[in-house]
């Protein structure tokens, strides 16, 4: 197909949609007028049944806790599947050599930016950890937090350089991180079930409105979810910034993958 | 303005459609398929906004307060994720794209025909034998 | 508190979640072959867990609300899980698939440290969890973790075609999620939950209502994006071909099918309360469902790359099971829930032999393997085999499961789709037919059209003896051939009422006996002529080349390989979806 027909085919598809994008667009409720029936009685029931300030959380981790352990293996996937793709020409071997860029000056580190990253390495990973365990008072959770905390160690990367990087950071504790936290996770669902409970149910004691130990197995399972994407995203940018190495052989031929 | 931010969505769906049709540079096109998904974002959080609603985090305000939709939000976070696993997935494929064949331009990558050569069926017959077209590496 | 069988429910999906975790873990310290056993146990626990539930699902759909969350008033404020006898059952063919086609793939992917089987495991989980599930936006959720586990492994060969289909496969499944995420958004802020009961109780309150149409329209999009149907089905052809086979073993043989499920699923038990959509449902799945029957199996004549051919196939039968979704019968779900699992089984037995062709011959290109496939005659019988029972040889679970969905599309007086499905098989099963003769016999010298048609180089690592491979191939089709003819004719009619929530009626309807005969007299036709086509007289043979020959161009040139062609079908295709929906 020529780009020309091809554009000629996608404007008259958006043509044909038109009309009904209209007639559901006036459809829907008026903006803003009013919310659903599910997350106004979640908002009226989880502060008191689950003594969680934040909703979200609330939501994401024990109303529909499924949806997320489901999100979880999802990044899992995807970071496994990203693994496998760039390890699968050049193996797991580790280089010391750096792509070099023909003509382009290699400037040193400078001692500011090395005393920099040192203080705000810790202090990253600090916030990182604050914002993982205090899910359910304010906007944050282990998510947010789990990428905050890998961000921390990319500012190893920064400060101490590629080698040095490379010696902080190994590739099978970031399994077992990213592995372990999912699995903490997954026992967050199982182990109430040993008890007679649901999958997930919040069996633990609930703790106080408004102060970091409240919501119960919400803690729990944020301190995963923080392990397994702070991991996760180590990991991730560990082998994107091993494709910046020189490989040490050629490429290996392809049905050696297989 | 009741239904802005619908449409909104349904133009920022097209325009990431137009983007990805038109697209001659992997990166470009991955970034047209998060466009794509921008229109979910606003779809959704349009869907579940309400005027004058807090952000449905009872710390400052007492439960009770009249709040958006938290469960929109929560989507819209599980939706986020999918988001970065696409991304990082499709730029390891370019990645892998580009070292192979050492180009981004998606008109010229198809799957079973080598590089850049339009092949229709010819009714040729060629009895060569498999891949006579690119050589194994 | 739960008791026995309901307590059951939550863990075919954890189980595999647990092992996956803990092979990342220690993904390093596990010995070289223990990934390949534990994935193997894995499935077949997670087979025999479904297999429970459905046994004990008979009296009605068990229920689980995760969490504890109950409905309360009528509002539904957790995750459930539905699980009728059917998607018991179709969970539990999935796990068995997946154990045999481990067993397939013993130490292929010895190198990954147990990744593989990582990414499969989650697949599996997502799948299972899909059958499972009663809430919309946990039904988005599995859709999104099966697509982004298999991206991956689509370009696991980093070939330059397997880059290019895991793309295009990438593009097109993300569309598909992002469409149905709107679909979900718009359905719940009209009905106010998410979860299927609710929905539907709001749906059939509502009347005719344009949200509620383009919430459909949006959803069914997505899954008939995963169910390649036709004007959807391009990234199919390329993500099957380029997969590893045992990838494509799953993909062919449960993602596809999996994802008509989730459309029969949520067009019935979802949207079934809208005039509007039962209006348009049957128009618009006979419709499309015929065209891609047709589509599909006259493209698979027309490949010469074995796994290309299998794909296009796996596109007909797609069409053939929506055209049983369509006539929205208990007699068309029974049949294609049968259909799915018989469909299943022939077509990964396919992709193995396709995998055993790889690995030992390091080739499936139809023409540059013929005669070469001698020194393996048992792969050989087992293809022509399974040749024969995909086009409608008149034994086993595919054949039952066609002669179901010919009998609801018989009693429904729908002779279009009938016949689109019946030339469809036959064409499909022509061409592994013609393709086994040519491979196994060196038949076939003289290569029609599809010596015309793209291949590439590929070739899988022999690293297991034969028997190993065979074995897995082999119990695929025995099982699809041994399978007691009784079972399904006692446990169809009762699971399809259960899936559709509505109360059993007898028996179903079966087509004619005669039909499938004609399907293998047609496809035996069709292959002999692509065989024999020398020694045909000239009369017969040219007219066919004359007129044959440009459609083939055209149909060839439309599946381009190109992402920015495919993303413009999808608009075309979703607004067809409007289209049709917007007139009943």
């Amino acid at each position: 197909m020529t780009p020309r027909l091809r554009i000629g085919l996608l404007a008259l598809a958006g043509l044909a949609l038109l009309p009904g994008t209209a007639a559901v667009t006036a459809g829907l409720p008026a903006f803003g007028a009013t919310i659903a029936e599910y997350g106004a009685r979640i908002n009226a029931i989880a502060p008191g049944e689950r003594h969680v300030a934040n909703m979200v959380s609330a939501i994401n981790f024990d109303l529909r806790g499924l949806d997320t352990l489901g999100e979880e293996f999802m990044l899992l996937a995807a970071i496994t599947g990203t693994v496998v793709l760039l390890r699968g020409r050049r193996g797991e071997g580790i280089t010391e050599r750096a792509m070099r860029r023909p003509g382009r000056a290699v400037i040193p580190r400078s001692d500011a930016v090395v005393l920099a990253c040192r203080i705000a390495g810790p202090l990253t990973a600090l916030f990182g950890l604050y914002v993982v365990v205090h899910a359910t008072v304010t906007p944050g959770g282990g998510f947010q937090g789990g990428v905050i905390l890998a961000t921390a160690t990319l500012l190893i990367y920064l400060g101490e350089g590629y080698a040095g990087w490379r010696d902080a950071v190994r590739s099978h504790w970031l399994d077992a991180m990213e592995g372990g936290g999912a699995l903490l996770f997954t026992f967050c669902g199982l182990v109430p079930m040993l008890f007679g409970a649901a999958f997930m149910q919040n069996i633990l004691p609930l703790g106080t409105f408004r102060d970091l130990f409240s919501g119960g197995l919400m803690l729990v399972e944020n301190l995963g979810v923080g392990m397994a994407v702070a991991g996760g995203f180590t990991q991730l940018f560990l082998e994107f910034m091993e494709e910046t190495r020189e490989a040490d052989q050629p490429d290996e031929p392809g049905e050696e993958t297989a | 303005m009741t239904v802005l931010p619908y449409a909104v969505a349904a133009w920022l769906f097209g325009a990431g459609l137009y983007g990805i049709a038109t697209s001659r540079n992997f990166i470009h096109l991955v970034g047209c398929l998060g466009i794509c998904q921008s229109a979910t974002y606003v779809l959704l959080l349009g869907l579940g906004y309400r005027w004058g609603g807090i952000a449905p985090i009872f710390y400052n305000h007492p439960p009770g307060t009249p709040a958006v939709d938290p469960v929109m939000q929560a989507l819209v976070l599980t939706d986020i994720v999918v988001g970065a696993t696409l991304t990082a997935l499709l730029l390891v494929l370019t990645i892998q794209v580009h070292k192979r064949g050492g180009s981004l331009d998606p008109e010229t990558l198809r799957p079973m025909r080598g590089t850049g050569t339009s092949v229709t069926a010819q009714g040729s017959q060629d009895r060569t034998g498999a891949g006579s077209e690119r050589s194994a590496s | 508190m739960t008791h026995f069988p309901v307590a059951l429910l939550p863990l075919p999906v954890a189980i595999p979640l647990v092992v996956c975790a803990s092979m990342l873990a220690t993904a390093h310290l596990l010995p070289g072959r223990m990934p390949d056993i534990l994935a193997t146990v894995t499935a077949l626990a997670v087979a025999l867990l479904s297999g429970v539930i459905a046994s004990q699902a008979t009296e009605g759909p068990l229920v689980y609300w995760f969490g504890g969350w109950e409905p309360r008033d009528g509002v539904h404020l957790g995750i459930g899980f539905s699980v009728d006898a059917a998607s018991g059952w179709i969970a539990a063919f999935i796990g068995l698939l997946y154990a045999v086609t481990f067993v397939f793939a013993w130490g292929f992917f010895a190198r990954t440290h147990g990744h593989f089987q990582i990414l499969m495991l989650l697949f599996l989980a997502a799948m299972v969890g899909f059958c499972f599930t009663r809430d919309m936006f946990n039904l988005f959720v599995w859709f999104e973790v099966m697509s982004v586990a298999v991206f991956a492994l689509t370009a696991y060969h980093l070939e330059e075609s397997a880059l290019a289909g895991a793309i295009n496969f990438t593009v097109v499944n993300s569309l598909a999620g992002f469409l149905m995420l709107g679909g979900i958004g718009l359905i719940y802020a009209q009905s106010g939950t998410l979860d299927f009961e609710g929905i539907a109780a709001a749906v059939a309150r509502g009347g005719r209502d344009p949200v509620v149409a383009g919430a459909f329209c949006l959803v069914a999009a997505a899954l008939m994006i995963k169910g390649a149907i036709v004007p959807f089905q391009f990234w199919l052809a390329d993500a099957h071909t380029v997969a590893p086979s045992p990838v494509s073993a799953i993909f062919s043989g449960a993602m596809v099918s999996l994802g008509l499920f989730g459309l029969a699923k949520v067009s019935a038990l979802v949207f079934g309360g809208s005039d509007q959509v039962h209006r348009a449902v049957p128009i618009l799945l006979m419709g499309l469902g015929g065209a891609t029957a047709l589509l599909g199996g006259w493209m698979a004549l027309l490949q010469r790359y074995l796994k290309r051919l299998l794909a296009f196939s796996t596109i007909s039968h797609a069409g053939i099971m929506l055209t049983a979704i369509g006539a929205l019968s208990l007699d068309g779900t029974g049949g294609m829930l049968v259909y799915i699992v018989g469909h299943g089984l022939v077509k990964g037995a396919l992709f193995m032999i396709a995998g055993i062709l790889l690995a030992t011959r390091a080739s499936v290109d139809e023409i540059a393997l013929r005669g070469l496939g001698r020194g393996i005659g048992p792969a050989g019988i087992a293809m022509a085999l399974a040749g024969l029972l995909l086009c409608g040889l008149p034994i086993g679970v595919l054949d039952q499961g066609t002669r179901l969905v010919q009998g609801a599309l018989a009693r429904g007086g729908h002779g279009v789709p009938l016949a689109a499905g019946v030339i469809g098989a036959a064409l499909t099963g022509a061409a592994v037919l013609r393709a086994a003769g040519r491979i196994f016999l060196g038949l076939g010298s003289d290569p029609g059209d599809e010596a015309g048609a793209p291949s590439a180089d590929e070739r899988e690592k022999l690293n297991r003896p034969l028997w190993l491979m065979l074995g897995p191939c082999c119990v695929l089709l025995a099982a699809d051939i041994g399978l007691p003819a009784e079972l399904i004719e006692h446990g169809a009619p009762g699971a399809a009422a259960s899936f559709l929530h509505r109360a059993a009626a007898g028996g179903l309807a079966e087509g004619p006996a005669w039909l499938p005969w004609l399907s293998v007299a047609g496809a035996i036709t069709v292959a002999a002529y692509g065989l024999f086509r020398r020694s045909l007289p000239g009369f017969v043979v040219k007219p066919v080349r004359a007129t044959q020959s440009a459609p083939t161009q055209a149909l060839e040139a439309l599946h381009s390989g190109l992402t920015g062609d495919y993303v413009a079908w999808l608009a075309v295709g979703v607004a067809a979806i409007a289209g049709v929906l917007a007139m009943a």
